[in-house]
């Protein structure tokens, strides 16, 4: 064994001792020898420089140290459709997103620049796939508009009550997606057979499943038939009871609820900020629907409410949309025992050339406030078609929502702000 | 159609209408310059009897001589939607002031009227293309962006879009051929 | 309307360099060369070879890709019965890529729910990877945009694959025949095996198209290194 070497203790006595000095460790910066941070940095920088035009690109895509980014999408089975997310995280917990849009960029604004006015109705169905009847919606609501044209009571019915039957079905996929993102596999498959009835229905009533193009300048392509009928009140009686059965399914779970509560809050002041409007709005405490704040159609015949939350977390805007699918069965119980006789449709000339003018029309579709403001020059064709979509600025509060979260919380967040990509990116 | 509106409006920002006000339907209408959309559009959001809180649209139109900025506003002080109009937008310089200090919601609405017209938003923190790829060099919805009449003649194939199509075979049609106009109103 | 020159002399409002810099330097790769770090060994990683083809035409060009039986090597004295039963294999049980881009993507999803079920045929796992699925359903309309990520996709899927256009805008182009930014067809991209019109089409016609996808696979027609390649659209078009 070597010699224990005698070990020197400091002594305990602090008297008379000042602080020892730091050893000199630093040289200074003019020493060649000497790196400074960045330029270390700069040997193992992973990404090269990004060749930034705008601010927010400047300081998005400028990582600091121990972000990393990752590109989610655009094909991700969690994404509503094609959008692709460049996130930056750090660790789990998310910096900042920059949603980058238009994988799904159709041209349809332009397309309806080129086409008469019919081909337009057609043209907008798949813009908001899940809900087609509230594209059609403000776009013959405006038509309307440049030609003063009145619609039969029996067309605004009929068309009450095929969208309240579409925001249903709207409502009760969003229930299904909203679980298939988070993992749960099973609400899809019950939210799917409440969809393709439905779908049926309408689908005997208008043609098609999916893209109806059923709405007219005037009011609806066609009567009510007995097939709608039969299967409308088949689903009326066990509605209330199966759609609560599946939409309620994740209610009281406490995995969904526990990663749902607390998850992206947008308050009121920020939802504004934002031009967010339907469901997410209301769940921030704003109790602005269109259906009540500018009524059109037959609405303020009738008597339904608005519900409103004031948490603005993802489980509210969930709740908010449970909320909704009831108050629709309401208005369809309504409109069932209130529908009037008369005409589908208003008479009109067959060429459709309204008066020069403009006009801007808006309806509450399922995920918010639709606009379309149309400008004619007097011909057959528009001369500018545009289409608010409420998706566009629904998706533009996740780079705020998602910042300081985790990165599954990011799912949740786009889950319950349900954005469909058709429409946001036109 | 809300009378009470069109007086309050005269009071409030009258002085920068550049046409009467002009009220259809439940739709009211003003006319402003680009350069006074800031002012006009804090007066319109603060102002206690005016109180237009929430952004319904906000898009660019190009008549074929001049470009403009339509924002549609809504109010709980009044039964009608607000358009306003800004303008007299050069269509070889468009520019326009942003209107994200008020909404920054408007954000992405300007990147949209951007990349499909090309009007530069002053004061966006964000403008780039959102739709298009970041390398198209063409503004889509501008009205001498002609689409394919008919795909057989359209040039392209493959991956790659065609940008400017069905040029007229006709030499004594001038480039602008092709550009419908806005009727004067 | 010049993109880029839009410099505006000495002072500049703030969220300046508003206007993108010219498309050349946008659209230039971006080529970082590796300084940090060599092996010892410079023939390890496959250094000094030149890489694999990846591209599926110029694949298809070499004698791999033509003759499927080179793949199999010393097993190519095996009858054919075999590769009878490995088709009758594959075509029951396709395992599709989840691939839904717009509203067809809707009706697939109706195809594999509840009531019109995929399953029965072997088709529900809906693969998120490309590298575990045989099927590409392209359902929705391809922009001009998403035709790069999906094209990524075809080429990472292993083979046989085989591709499914669902809906008219994946077909033809569809309602979008005119307009800048949908690709007017898949078939101008990638190689299609199955067309199933519709706008949307009914999920009855999904299952149609499958099926009839699986006679395909069984009666080695779709075979996927027979086909040709790359766009099957001549360039008047």
């Amino acid at each position: 064994m070597p010699p224990r070497q005698p070990a020197s203790r400091p002594s305990k006595s602090r008297a008379g001792k000042r602080a020892p000095e730091p050893p000199q460790q630093y040289a200074s910066t003019d020493d060649p020898r000497v790196m400074l941070d960045r330029q270390i940095g700069a040997l193992f920088e992973p990404i090269p420089p990004y060749p930034t035009q705008t601010e927010r690109e400047g300081e998005f895509y400028t990582l600091r140290d121990g972000e990393m980014f990752l590109n989610v999408g655009p094909h991700h089975p969690s994404t509503h459709g094609v959008l692709r997310l460049v996130v930056k995280l750090s660790g789990e917990q998310v910096v900042d997103v920059d949603p980058v849009l238009g994988y799904l960029h159709r041209g349809v604004e332009k397309i309806c620049e080129n086409s008469d006015y019919y081909h337009v109705i057609d043209q907008v169905d798949p813009l908001e796939y899940v809900s087609a009847l509230f594209q059609e919606w403000p776009a013959v609501l405006s038509f309307e508009k440049l030609m003063d044209v009145q619609v039969p009571r029996r067309a605004e019915y009929i068309r009450v009550l095929t969208g309240e039957l579409l925001r249903i079905s709207s409502h009760i996929l969003y229930v299904g997606f909203y679980a298939l993102d988070l993992g749960g596999l099973t609400p899809i498959l019950y939210s799917f057979i409440e969809r393709d009835e439905i779908v049926e229905m309408l689908a005997a009533l208008t043609g098609a499943r999916m893209l109806f193009n059923y709405f007219r300048i005037g009011g609806v392509n066609g009567d009510l038939n007995h097939e709608f009928m039969s299967r409308l009140g088949d689903w009326m009686s066990r509605a209330a009871k199966e759609v609560e059965s599946s939409a309620t399914l994740l209610n009281e779970n406490e995995i969904f609820v526990r990663r749902t509560r607390d998850v992206g809050v947008l308050d009121r002041a920020a939802a504004l900020r934002y031009g967010v409007t339907g469901g997410n709005l209301r769940a921030s405490g704003v109790p602005f629907d269109v259906r009540r704040a500018h009524p059109y159609s037959v609405y303020p015949e009738l008597d339904f409410n608005i519900p409103t939350r004031d948490e603005g977390d993802s489980l509210a805007r969930y709740l908010i949309r449970i909320d909704e699918i009831r108050e629709s069965i309401k208005i369809i119980d309504q409109c069932l025992h209130n529908m009037p006789d008369g005409p589908v449709m208003a008479s009109l000339p067959r060429l459709i050339r309204p008066r020069p003018g403009r006009a801007w029309a808006a309806v509450e579709g399922p995920r918010g406030m639709l606009g379309v403001y149309t400008i004619s020059d007097g011909s057959d064709q528009p001369f500018r078609f545009r289409i608010h979509d409420p998706s566009l600025l629904n998706l533009e509060t996740l780079p705020a929502l998602a910042t300081g979260h985790l990165l599954a919380d990011t799912m949740t967040i786009i889950a319950s702000l349900d954005p469909v990509m058709g429409g946001i990116d036109k | 159609m809300d009378r009470t509106l069109k007086t309050r409006l005269e009071a409030r920002v009258g002085s920068y209408l550049r046409s009467p006000i002009y009220q259809r339907h439940d739709e009211t209408e003003i006319r402003i310059a680009p350069a006074d959309v800031p002012e006009v559009l804090r007066t319109l959001h603060d102002v206690v009897d005016l109180r237009f809180e929430i952004l319904a649209d906000l898009c660019g139109v190009d008549t074929g001589e001049v470009m403009q900025v339509v924002y549609h506003l809504w109010s709980p002080m009044t039964s009608d939607w607000l358009r306003i109009v800004a303008d007299g937008i050069s269509r070889d310089d468009p520019r326009a002031p942003s209107a994200t200090f008020l909404w920054i919601g408007a954000e992405w609405l300007e990147r949209e009227a951007y990349d499909m017209y090309g009007i530069v938003f002053e004061g966006n923190r964000d403008l780039r293309r959102i739709f298009m790829p970041p390398d198209y060099t063409s503004f889509p919805l501008r009205k001498d962006f002609l689409l394919p009449d008919d795909a057989a003649r359209s040039p392209g194939a493959g991956v790659r879009h065609v940008e400017r199509t069905h040029v007229s075979a006709d030499p004594a049609e001038g480039p602008e051929a092709g550009i419908r106009r806005a009727p004067v109103s | 309307m010049a993109v880029g020159d839009r410099g505006s002399g000495a002072r500049k409002p703030a969220g300046s360099r508003l206007a993108p810099a010219s498309p050349a330097q946008l659209s230039a790769p971006i080529v970082v060369p590796n300084t940090l770090w060599q092996s010892a060994n410079p023939l390890a990683y496959d250094g000094g070879q030149p890489t694999e083809v990846t591209h599926l035409r110029e694949f298809g060009l070499t004698d791999a890709g033509r003759n499927d039986a080179a793949r199999w090597g010393a097993l190519q004295v095996i009858p054919t019965n075999a590769d009878y039963i490995v088709d009758l294999i594959r075509a029951n049980s396709l395992w599709p890529l989840l691939s839904g881009l717009a509203c067809c993507a809707f009706e697939m999803m109706s195809s594999a729910t509840s009531k019109n079920d995929m399953d029965r045929w072997g088709m529900f796992p809906f693969r998120a990877s490309p590298r575990q699925s045989d099927v590409l359903i392209v359902a929705g309309t391809l922009t001009t945009k998403m035709a790069g990520p999906l094209i990524r996709l075809w080429e990472q899927m292993p083979e046989p694959k085989w591709c499914v256009a669902l809906g008219d805008c994946t077909v033809s182009g569809g309602r979008y025949k005119r307009s800048y930014s949908v690709v007017q067809g898949i078939d101008r991209v990638m190689p299609v095996d199955v067309y199933i019109p519709g706008c949307p089409p009914r999920p009855e016609g999904l299952i149609y198209g499958m099926l009839q996808l699986g006679q395909l696979v069984k009666d080695r027609r779709g075979h996927w290194n027979e086909r040709e390649i790359g766009p099957t659209v001549p360039d008047e078009i």
